[in-house]
């Protein structure tokens, strides 16, 4: 083989294994080691570092400007800083890489936004800091908005927005900096890497007005939340969905950057660490992301001191240990970028979601309600068991268009404002579908025209969930079940025309349906999703899981919304992505047991392959068993007879 | 007594009835007439806790003590608070000292902190506090538990395996599983008397079983003696008798009874559970333990501590993923089974999984601290002035 035929079959190789619309990417962070100062920003020979993640098809890296290094003085700006800048680009540009720049991020080490001459004003809203800050951002993107190495351009990361202190402030801000690049770069994507969950979590600050100003959305889990939404190991259970979740939560029209990919302590084994970065790449893919990024290339090497201090902002944990060799980590990002390449989005369509999850607007009120506390709890566990039922499932929020929506699911909700309550009977009324359960108080009069149920009161806290199914098949396989969990209220129900699908051992109705309009109307008694969430979610009854995703599955059929590839095992995870002649199918397994999932789809497959290429199998029949390993994904592609 | 406003007054009220949303509103309402009420505070943190939201709970618990250094129940709700966070251990570490000192014979600050060290990897201040807590309680088993635990990791199962045993046998909700087994919840308001019960099997059998439940073996003896005086056959009699023999430590005894039991009816839940005890507290009998103990559970397959009793035979055994099959089982069925989460976290560690293994000890310590109800015992002990 010549050269040159050498180099071509390389390029088509690189192209198969690239996607221009998934970036995966990797933060490369200035320091990697906590004795280092902030004078030596990216003082260190990063060859090794590009290299290998050039090997491993990354090809989008974050490289952190450090406005403390690059403008000491007011006005003054270091050519070094820019001499180092250059060197990196240089560098991932030799590496067919590309890279997006962070213009003002905070790691708690580097002191990159801690500007000597700053005198302690708060850079985030005093007038003088915030110009000098736009004149450092029109320098750089200047300098490189020719380069094509540069991707986009990050206004700021999680850690420095969390110093906001009103959605006017990070607005204002955004503002500026976003039209000061956009006067000097019109192409490249802008955006602010926030998650508006957990920045709302964090700071009770909504940034959803500042990130609908640019051009890419940001999903990013960070510990806080994952301890406030699913505390617990994070290979099995819960904790496995809550990326998915947020990015459906972060989804408004906008591109989402799952961020942060990757454990958040440095607590767990190689493999525990694999695992996790495993199910976030599967899920950011299956859940309709449009890139990631990983956490961090090398550990941190922190100082020798115990007891052992963990940085708050997470990023400690690399895909390389602190000597610089490859963790299993990397080994599963690069089986992933294989993937993701062939999951071409011009060729294949991610299956719509036609069942949503409402988030109740109460989320956002403060405490002494804890509506806003309970809330996103609740509505975790709802989309879990709508995924569990094998459902395309999206997320939206009280205010956000239903219409795209077959069904919908308002989780152990509080209240709702009367035009939301107007907007869901439109939508049964127009042929949608919905499943309310109970979240405590008085209900809203519209509960009785939808559900056709009459509210008596509350009965208070129940230790023990009993169903005794009065219909059969009304809503499903249902079975009559006693409990162990805590509900915090129970609804008492009058007849109002609902069918009572099932009661509790008393004879109180705990399940209704009601025919409204053209659609179906489900009533929980009880705010089952909630008391999951604050009960052991690890170890949640069966029965009340199997109930809540027997009931969403019923509902969505009856609605047209049913799980396009049906699965016998709920903990696996699916998700189409549907093409002219084939299809492709991924299957995440998200226990810790190895499964061997059965798929059944509607029409009769031919054969079934690796996604990545290999040898096809054949089925000749509509069902197919999938063996995952613990943890295991698998990604398919399914020709047809 | 230390005064409180009527404020808070009606959110104890509240709090103490589990009414967690009024009884917000209601701090909150205290909290507005007077920023700097301590108990306010410290009722709030302990209600945001109990809804498992640590950052507002690690909030007002500092708050409250900030206001008051001396408010123990403050320290307790922060440690908790911290500990179930994650991630802030080494905060952990001082708010258990602290309160260890405040409340020197409070054994429960003693484990938490020995569990904070171990957070923190201070293994060996780890294993002092837990022997401390042990100086002050004989009977604490989560502090055998967690030094099994250590054992665990230092040496090996062979080395811990005695921890396990000692720590289950301490176990009260053994005997209310046998007691439960028998439709027994509780015991007797009063002693029963021989003399006053009716002269058919059932009665006298119930009988010896009240007795029994209220620690009375004697008369527990004389009733079961007259049934099996009439048919020493009565399987019913005989796992009685052995229970009561396992009671007074006459293994051999117990074992011949429940044998005899078992051979008359094989599948009588109660003779396969004292059986099960006997084999598994003998050196070498294990295998048959985990037998009887796999019949067991078909008898009593409701019952977590059934499959708790499997686990922990299978794991002497070092069949480590059938007894983490039990141990699920259990868990299921109890996720407050402090022996099955300390048990599983056993397995987790055979087998290199330590963030699973550690999440199963701070589920423990979740729920063991949880049904302690120290929150109270603290709060009212400061109201009154005492410890604090």
């Amino acid at each position: 083989m010549s050269a040159t035929d050498e180099h071509s079959s390389k390029d088509v190789e690189n192209a198969i294994v690239r996607q221009a619309e998934f970036p995966i990417g990797i933060d490369l962070y200035p320091l990697d080691e906590e004795r280092r100062g902030w004078a030596d920003w990216y003082d260190r020979d990063m060859e090794p570092e590009f290299s290998a993640l050039a090997d491993a098809r990354v090809w989008l890296v974050r490289i952190f400007v450090s406005w403390k290094y690059f403008e000491p003085q007011v006005g003054q700006y270091d050519e070094d800083a820019a001499g180092r800048l250059d060197a990196i680009l240089d560098m991932a540009s030799a590496h067919d890489m590309k890279v997006l720049v962070s213009l003002f991020a905070d790691d708690r080490l580097a002191e990159m936004t801690d500007v000597p001459w700053g005198k302690r004003r708060d850079p985030r809203t005093d007038d003088y800091l915030i110009q000098r800050e736009i004149s450092l951002a029109q320098r750089v993107v200047n300098r490189y908005r020719a380069h094509p190495v540069v991707w986009g351009w990050e206004l700021a990361n999680e850690a420095f927005c969390t110093g906001f202190k009103s959605e006017s402030d990070i607005e204002r801000w955004t503002t500026m900096l976003r039209d000061a690049i956009r006067e000097v770069d019109v192409e490249r994507p802008v955006l602010l890497g926030v998650d508006p969950e957990t920045l709302y979590r964090t700071t009770g600050v909504d940034a959803r007005g500042a990130i609908d100003m640019n051009e890419y959305a940001v999903s990013h889990l960070t510990a806080p939340y994952r301890v406030y939404a699913a505390e617990g190991p994070v290979t099995s259970g819960p904790a496995t969905y809550l990326e998915g979740f947020l990015l459906r939560a972060a989804a408004r029209d906008l591109p989402v950057l799952v961020d942060g990919v990757g454990v958040q302590s440095l607590d767990f084994s190689l493999a525990e660490e694999a695992a996790s970065i495993r199910t976030s790449l599967y899920s950011a893919l299956m859940n309709g992301a449009s890139g990631v990024m990983v956490r961090r290339y090398r550990d941190l090497e922190t100082e020798k001191r115990e007891p052992y201090f963990r940085d708050p902002f997470e990023v400690l944990v690399g895909v390389a240990d602190v000597e610089g060799e490859v963790k299993p980590s990397l080994g599963e990002i690069k089986r992933f970028a294989r993937v993701a390449a062939r999951v071409d989005r011009r060729r294949y369509q991610p299956a719509p979601e036609r069942v949503a999850v409402l988030m109740p607007a109460e989320r956002y009120e403060p405490l002494p309600s804890l509506a806003g506390l309970y809330g996103p709890r609740a509505c975790l566990q709802a989309y879990i068991g709508a995924k569990e039922a094998h459902l395309p499932v999206d997320v939206v929020r009280e205010g956000d268009e239903l219409g795209a929506h077959h069904a919908l699911i308002i989780p152990s909700a509080m209240k709702l404002s009367p035009g939301t309550w107007s907007e869901v009977a439109a939508f049964v009324q127009g042929g949608g579908s919905v499943v309310m359960s109970y979240g405590g108080g008085d209900t809203d009069p519209a509960v009785r025209e939808v559900f056709g149920i009459e509210f008596l009161g509350d009965h208070g806290v129940r230790r023990t969930v009993s169903c005794r199914v009065a219909q059969p098949g009304v809503l499903g396989e249902l079975c009559s079940f006693d409990a162990r969990l805590e509900l915090p209220h129970f609804a008492l129900l009058g007849h109002g025309g609902a069918t009572i699908v099932a009661t509790d051992a008393t004879g109180s109705p705990l399940l209704t349906v009601n025919q409204y309009g053209q659609g179906k109307a489900v009533y929980i008694a009880a705010p089952l999703e909630r008391a999951l969430a604050q009960g052991d979610p690890w170890a949640a009854p069966a029965a009340v899981r199997d109930l809540l995703r027997t009931v969403y599955e019923s509902v969505a059929r009856a609605a047209g919304a049913g799980p396009i590839v049906d699965c016998d095992t709920p903990e696996v995870e699916v998700a189409v992505f549907m093409g002219e002649e084939d299809d492709i199918v991924i299957a995440l397994n998200h226990s810790p047991e190895a499964v061997t999932a059965m798929l059944s789809v509607e029409r009769v497959v031919a054969s079934v392959a690796d996604a990545r290429g290999g040898i096809p199998a054949d089925v000749g029949g509509k069902t197919f068993g999938v063996p995952l390993a613990s943890n295991g994904a698998a990604a398919l592609r399914l020709s047809y007879s | 007594m230390t005064a409180r406003s009527s404020q808070v007054l009606m959110a104890e009220g509240l709090a103490r009835s589990e009414q967690v949303p009024a009884a917000v509103e209601a701090c909150y309402d205290a909290l507005a007439v007077n920023d700097a009420e301590p108990f306010a505070h410290c009722l709030l943190a302990h209600l945001l806790l109990e809804g498992d939201f640590y950052d507002e709970a690690i909030a007002e618990a500092t708050r409250a003590i900030e206001l008051d250094p001396d408010c123990s129940p403050a320290y307790l709700a922060l440690g908790l608070a911290y500990d179930r966070r994650g991630g802030m251990w080494d905060q952990s570490v001082l708010v258990w000292h602290e309160l260890a000192e405040v409340v020197p014979d409070l054994v429960t600050a003693h484990v938490q902190l020995g569990e904070a060290f171990a957070a923190a990897q201070f293994e060996e201040e780890a294993i002092d506090s837990w022997k401390r807590a042990l100086e002050l309680d004989p009977k604490e088993a989560r502090a055998l538990y967690n030094l099994a635990i250590a054992a665990l990791k230092r040496e090996g199962m062979a080395t811990a395996l005695p921890g396990f045993r000692k720590a289950g046998e301490l176990d009260p909700s053994q005997d209310d599983l046998f007691f439960a087994l028998l439709g027994i919840r509780s015991a007797p308001d009063r002693a029963v008397d021989p003399a006053k019960v009716r002269e058919d099997r059932d009665s006298r059998l119930g009988a010896a079983a009240l007795a029994a439940r209220a620690d009375d073996l004697f008369v527990t003896a004389e009733l079961v003696r007259m049934v099996l005086d009439e048919d020493p056959d009565d399987a019913d009699a005989l796992a009685l008798a052995a229970f009561t023999y396992l009671k007074q430590e006459a293994a051999n005894e117990a074992m011949a009874c429940a044998l005899r039991a078992v051979a008359i009816k094989p599948d009588l839940a109660t003779a396969l559970y004292t059986l099960g005890v006997v084999y598994s507290r003998r050196a070498g009998l294990s295998k048959h333990a985990a037998r009887v103990f796999i019949a067991f559970t078909k008898a009593a397959s409701q019952h977590a501590l059934a499959h708790v009793l499997l686990a922990e035979s299978l794991l002497g055994l070092q069949r480590y993923s059938q007894s983490k099959k039990a141990y699920r089982v259990a868990i299921r069925l109890d996720p407050a089974c402090v022996r099955a989460r300390f048990g599983l976290a056993a397995v987790h560690l055979t087998e290199g999984l330590h963030a699973e293994a550690d999440w199963e000890v701070r589920r423990a310590a979740y729920y063991d601290t949880r049904r302690q109800g120290l929150f109270w015992r603290l709060y009212d002990e400061y109201a009154e002035g005492g410890a604090s």
